[in-house]
């Protein structure tokens, strides 16, 4: 038991020596779009995690039924919506991470940004 | 879990090596900063990890399954002593008043400093105070006794009014064990990832406001003894810090017979109360855990070794100590407490249920009281379920059986704990250390800490992951050890290993349920 102990120590620590050098990606291609509608207080669709390429860049179109703000976290990106117009945030993806879009009075979140 | 706003997440995503703050399916935490959400991330998820998730899940399943099996041939008569923890009376004023001094300090911020996420207070409550007792009571034992600013003052004011603190007016029921504990573990959970507005210092105020009412409450009817289990973050810190490789020994060479050498002078080692007591083989651990037998020798024993010249640290095996610490009434609620929040905190960011809550039209805050009670209840049917079937096979009641394995989901409990807050502690922690110099937010810079830009300190997405899945297994597998050393002395010879295949069992399920929601999505 000592040495699968021991066994796993060593993969984490031989993982933190190498792993300490990764550069940030570069990523040439076609943009990420993802369009939201909130009605009634209701996301669609559905919040899950959207993946993208780190250094893609995003186009996120939000409609919504209420005057409300919408906001992407750790990008620190936001639109303010009116009701019934299309509001989009655009960046590039460049850090990796988890990240959540939500909108501050409804308080909901609309989807999770997965960079990597 | 947990706060920060605006600056705060700028913060983490702007701070040097900014590359990679700020992200990972990890230990998120949920922040409620000033009438606002925000997930300030953790860093490593499932697709860091430098091997597929379903081989880690698989590879988490089989080092438990491989090392049960080990057990079962190699370890076959009881071997983990019971070592109590090290825990000093407060013989000194040192320690207490560091508690004091540090209490104060933040009480500057959480009193008279703007409710915004500048101020440090959310962040040295819930990371500093709550994800720092973890680091420091593995290392140094159950400490926070030593610092809880409640239990001074409670001594301040015994010493004021001429009474001895360690009477109360009342004789605290031995039955009454953790449940009070429990019960404030649970409060502090439900502020930490239910509440709403938990972050901001109004419910932060009264949150702890009604904690130290309660708890001086309890102090001032029973003495101080109502610390011991009666205050949660006491009590969180003696579970864990009986994994801490200290302990003291007692070294008085003449002692009055019957007394066994390395009895402790605290009450969470009944074993130490035993005629047979802990002999250094351990061979003669005994499940002589009836806590009426406790109050007594207590004191006598506090007394007799008031004299800190009569102790020596000494290192013991953390397995010894977490087979140590002492049964008692609400012990395996007061664990499960800790491991179903964690839980709950994970799957609490899965996309999964924020559709369950979004969806449902009901109030959020009454949707995380039943989502985390839920998990509460389901880690709590499956322990006892797997140990009244461990009961079963291995012909034991199953009353004491659940009681006597509790000290077993201790490292699991841990595990996850360092796998959840790994990164928020990380991350938020130097980001709360830079805030504490400036907790009226006027630009002081107190601590000459003010200018700190975060560091990653060499932590990197699938380092991060590596971690997390590492620190699980370790700890279902010492988990694993000791519950098979307790079955050892709880079963019969001949059922000690048929009874365990229950609990082998059910750690299997925790360690893959925490896996998937660790890195759930």
């Amino acid at each position: 038991m000592k040495s699968l102990m021991v066994l796993l120590v060593c993969a984490v620590l031989s993982v933190t020596a190498c792993g300490a050098a990764s550069d940030a990606a570069t990523f040439s291609g076609p943009a990420k779009e993802i369009a939201v509608t909130i009605a009634n207080g209701t996301v669609t669709p559905p919040p899950a995690r959207v993946e993208v390429a780190k250094g893609q860049q995003v186009k996120i179109s939000v409609t919504s039924d209420v005057a409300d703000e919408a906001h992407v976290h750790g990008f620190d990106k936001s639109a303010s919506l009116q009701p019934g117009t299309v509001a989009t945030i655009e960046f590039v993806a460049d850090q990796d991470g988890l990240f959540e879009v939500e909108t501050h009075e409804s308080e909901l979140q609309l989807f999770q940004l997965v960079v990597q | 879990m947990l706060l920060t706003e605006g600056v705060g997440g700028q913060f983490l995503t702007q701070g040097v090596d900014g590359q990679f703050l700020a992200q990972g399916v990890g230990g998120q935490f949920l922040a409620q900063g000033v009438g606002e959400r925000l997930l300030a991330h953790g860093v490593g998820g499932r697709q860091d990890l430098p091997i597929p998730f379903s081989a880690a899940v698989s590879g988490a399943a089989i080092a438990l399954l491989v090392s049960f099996a080990a057990l079962g041939f190699l370890w076959r008569e009881p071997r983990l002593a019971g070592i109590p923890s090290y825990v000093t009376r407060n013989t000194t004023w040192l320690r207490p008043a560091i508690g004091i001094v540090i209490a104060a300090y933040f009480a500057i911020g959480l009193l008279f400093g703007p409710d915004t996420p500048d101020n440090p207070t959310a962040g040295a409550f819930y990371v500093l105070f709550w994800v720092g007792l973890v680091p420091l009571s593995l290392v140094f034992g159950p400490v926070w006794r030593n610092f809880n600013p409640l239990r001074t003052l409670h001594r301040a004011a015994c010493a004021l009014l001429r009474r001895d603190p360690d009477h109360g007016w009342k004789t605290l029921s031995p039955r009454v064990g953790y449940w009070p504990a429990t019960a404030g573990l649970l409060a502090f959970v439900w502020l930490e990832l239910v509440a709403p507005d938990r972050a901001t210092l109004p419910v932060i105020t009264i949150w702890l406001t009604l904690y130290a009412l309660t708890t001086l409450t309890g102090a001032a009817i029973f003495g101080s003894q109502w610390f011991d289990k009666g205050d949660a973050f006491e009590a969180y810190s003696t579970l864990i810090g009986s994994l801490s490789p200290i302990s003291r020994q007692i070294t008085q060479p003449t002692r009055p017979p019957g007394r066994p050498a390395a009895k402790s002078p605290q009450d969470k080692s009944p074993r130490g109360k035993s005629p047979h007591g802990i002999s250094p083989q351990g061979k003669s651990r005994r499940r002589d855990s009836h806590p009426p037998a406790q109050t007594k020798p207590r004191n006598s024993a506090a007394k007799a070794t008031e004299s800190p010249a009569h102790t020596k640290l000494t290192l013991r095996n953390p397995l010894d100590g977490m087979a140590g610490l002492a049964h008692a009434p609400g012990l395996p609620a007061l664990v499960i407490v800790l491991l179903g929040s964690t839980m709950y905190d994970s799957l609490s960011n899965a996309p999964l249920w924020v559709r369950f809550v979004q969806e449902s039209r009901l109030p959020a805050p009454l949707m995380g009281t039943f989502g985390l009670l839920t998990v509460i209840a389901l880690v709590l049917a499956l322990f006892l379920a797997a140990t009244t079937w461990a009961a079963r096979l291995g012909s034991a009641a199953p009353a004491t059986t659940a009681g006597e394995l509790a000290h077993s989901l201790v490292p699991i409990a841990v595990g996850y704990l360092v796998a959840h807050y790994f990164t928020l502690f990380l991350f938020e922690g130097q980001h709360t250390l830079a805030l504490l110099s400036d907790p009226l937010d006027t630009g002081a810079n107190w601590l000459g800490t003010a200018n700190w830009t975060l560091q990653s300190l060499g932590a990197t997405p699938a380092s991060i992951a590596m971690l997390q899945v590492t620190v699980i297994v370790i700890g279902h597998v010492l988990g694993t050890v000791l519950a098979h050393d307790r079955a050892l002395t709880l079963f019969p010879h001949r059922t000690a290993v048929i009874g365990q295949i229950p609990l082998m069992a059910l750690m299997v399920i925790y360690t893959v349920v925490g896996l998937l929601l660790l890195f759930a999505g």
